[in-house]
């Protein structure tokens, strides 16, 4: 049986202007799931229903083994949290606050504080209201892997970050995990921050989760093909077609489940296959958002 | 519902913590107190009068402070988010903010009460029958506090807190007249000696039960909520 970190079974959570529907998710001990979604989308309400601050109506949660939020205390023992949303007290020094997250995590790794605030270039002694806020956010970081969770949840981390905090907080971030062997569940409504790190993929839009996969069959099973079409061919119905646009004698084609025999059944069809593109996350994202919105999705 | 024990060495660090960031603000205020008392203790009416109000002041000031800066900023900072990602139920950080609120109220409250009751039973000019008076109005000044206290945890809500404070200021007001002009009051408190009277008494009680039953209450309203952030 594999070792599921998170296990979400038919949650759901019910706002006057926005539901959480009956959410099904599996993180995989190990691995680093990308949780991406447009603002609103309800990745913020799913990690807080996972940390067991936000109590579902409906479904069962279990994280590291506990059931939440009921055993909140016990999971979040092993869960290091850092959201967007999640600041640190201004009038308090970094070591203040090393200090006091020590007190609380017996496993707190001293040696490796210290390394983390050398490499995110942070002084302990500095009040974290002298910070910026790229440093407030690996300032956060720190407090969340010294304790060296089992997982670690990073509610969009990089949000409201300038480009080059982003690229410092994402880099530092990056060269961490890389020697780590750690469960992440990542948020972001950018996805060329998750892509950079998970190896996991999960999609949510308007409450519901709309797509999940490890990342690399996402990028193999979603291509754009380019056709010339003669204007009495009609295109054959392929299964996985997202999207398809015609104008005139061109055609483009959006499909989630490419393979080989796909463009074989175009050319048989009398069409030309001028190219199969690749596309990239935040294509295949807006790809399936918007297939979903329009109830395309094959 | 989360039945699981609670974590006493958690509460104690939260409650330190509230400590660590408002020590500074409690001396000041302790010290503005000293200043009331030594108005209190000087001679001449107005002085008298000046230190009283500014006993007064200071002491509900304190009790605003706290709920402010450590319930509701630590929402509006959204400090609390970092809080709550530490191993703590919301039973714990109730009990924390209570306990750590009413500890550090209670430090300059006291000093001020037990320096007030030396002030008047020290000086000849002062009648010793204001002592009880005296009590039932700090201990007044108490439960707005934890009136304030309760609000702002409850609802998280500057403008909630805000009419708790305006509410209980207006209270105050009107609970000054009613008390200087309870007969049981009114006809001691100029006197030389100390008379706890069944008014007195039970105004006393009756302040004490409704701090309980505040507490009380925002327990059971904290252990309704689902969403803590």
């Amino acid at each position: 049986m594999t070792d599921l970190a998170v296990h979400f079974a038919g949650v759901g959570k019910t706002y006057p202007h926005f539901t959480l529907e009956e959410i099904d998710l599996e993180l995989v001990v190990g691995s680093i799931m990308g949780f991406i979604g447009a603002n609103g989308a309800g990745k913020s309400t799913t990690l807080r229903i996972l940390m067991g601050l936000v109590h579902q109506d409906r479904g069962n949660v279990r994280v590291l083994g506990h059931s939440m939020p009921g055993s909140q205390v016990a999971a979040k023992r092993d869960i290091g949290f850092v959201s967007e949303d999640l600041r640190l007290y201004k009038a308090a020094t970094l070591a203040w606050h090393m200090a006091f997250v020590r007190s609380i995590y017996p496993e707190w790794d001293a040696a490796y504080a210290l390394d983390l605030a050398r490499r995110f270039d942070l002084k302990p002694e500095q009040k974290i209201k002298g910070l910026s806020h790229g440093q407030r956010v690996k300032a956060a970081l720190l407090l969340a892997l010294a304790r060296r969770p089992r997982l670690l949840v990073l509610d969009e981390p990089t949000t409201g970050l300038d480009p080059v905090a982003r690229h410092e907080v994402l880099g530092a971030l990056t060269e961490v995990l890389a020697d780590e062997h750690r469960t992440v569940l990542f948020s972001s409504h950018n996805t060329l921050d998750v892509e950079q790190i998970s190896d996991q993929i999960t999609f949510i839009d308007r409450g519901r989760i709309i797509d999940s996969d490890d990342k690399e069959s996402f990028l193999d099973r979603w291509r754009r093909v380019r056709l010339e079409v003669p204007t009495n061919v009609t295109l054959p119905a392929v299964p996985g077609t997202v999207d398809s646009t015609r104008s005139g004698r061109l055609a483009i084609v959006t499909t989630n489940r490419f393979e080989p025999r796909l463009t074989a059944a175009y050319q048989a069809a009398g069409a030309t296959v001028f190219a199969v593109e690749p596309m990239t996350l935040e294509e295949i994202f807006v790809a399936d958002v918007r297939s979903r919105r329009e109830g395309k999705a094959a | 519902m989360n039945t699981a024990p609670m974590d006493s060495k958690m509460i104690r660090r939260l409650v330190l913590k509230d400590w660590y960031f408002q020590r500074k603000a409690m001396l000041v205020y302790l010290a503005a107190g000293a200043l009331a008392l030594a108005l209190v203790a000087n001679s001449g009416e107005g002085s008298f009068f000046a230190g009283s109000i500014l006993l007064i002041t200071v002491l509900i000031t304190v009790g605003i402070h706290l709920a402010m800066a450590t319930v509701v900023e630590e929402r509006k900072d959204q400090t609390l988010a970092f809080v709550m990602s530490l191993p703590v139920s919301a039973k714990e950080y109730t009990t924390a903010k209570i306990l750590a609120n009413l500890l550090i109220f209670l430090f300059p409250w006291l000093a001020l009460l037990v320096g007030s009751f030396a002030v008047i039973a020290s000086r000849t000019a002062l009648p010793d029958g204001l002592i009880p008076f005296t009590a039932i109005v700090l201990l007044e000044i108490f439960a707005s506090s934890v009136l304030i206290l309760s609000v702002a945890l409850v609802s998280e809500s500057q403008n909630w807190t805000i009419g708790a404070i305006v509410f209980g200021n207006l209270f105050f007001q009107g609970f000054l007249y009613f008390v200087s002009h309870l007969p049981d009051i009114a006809q001691t408190m100029n006197g030389p000696r100390i008379v706890w009277s069944p008014a007195a008494i039970n105004l006393l009680v009756a302040e004490l039960t409704a701090i309980a039953l505040l507490v009380g209450l925002t327990f059971w309203l904290q252990s309704r909520k689902t969403d803590f952030l």
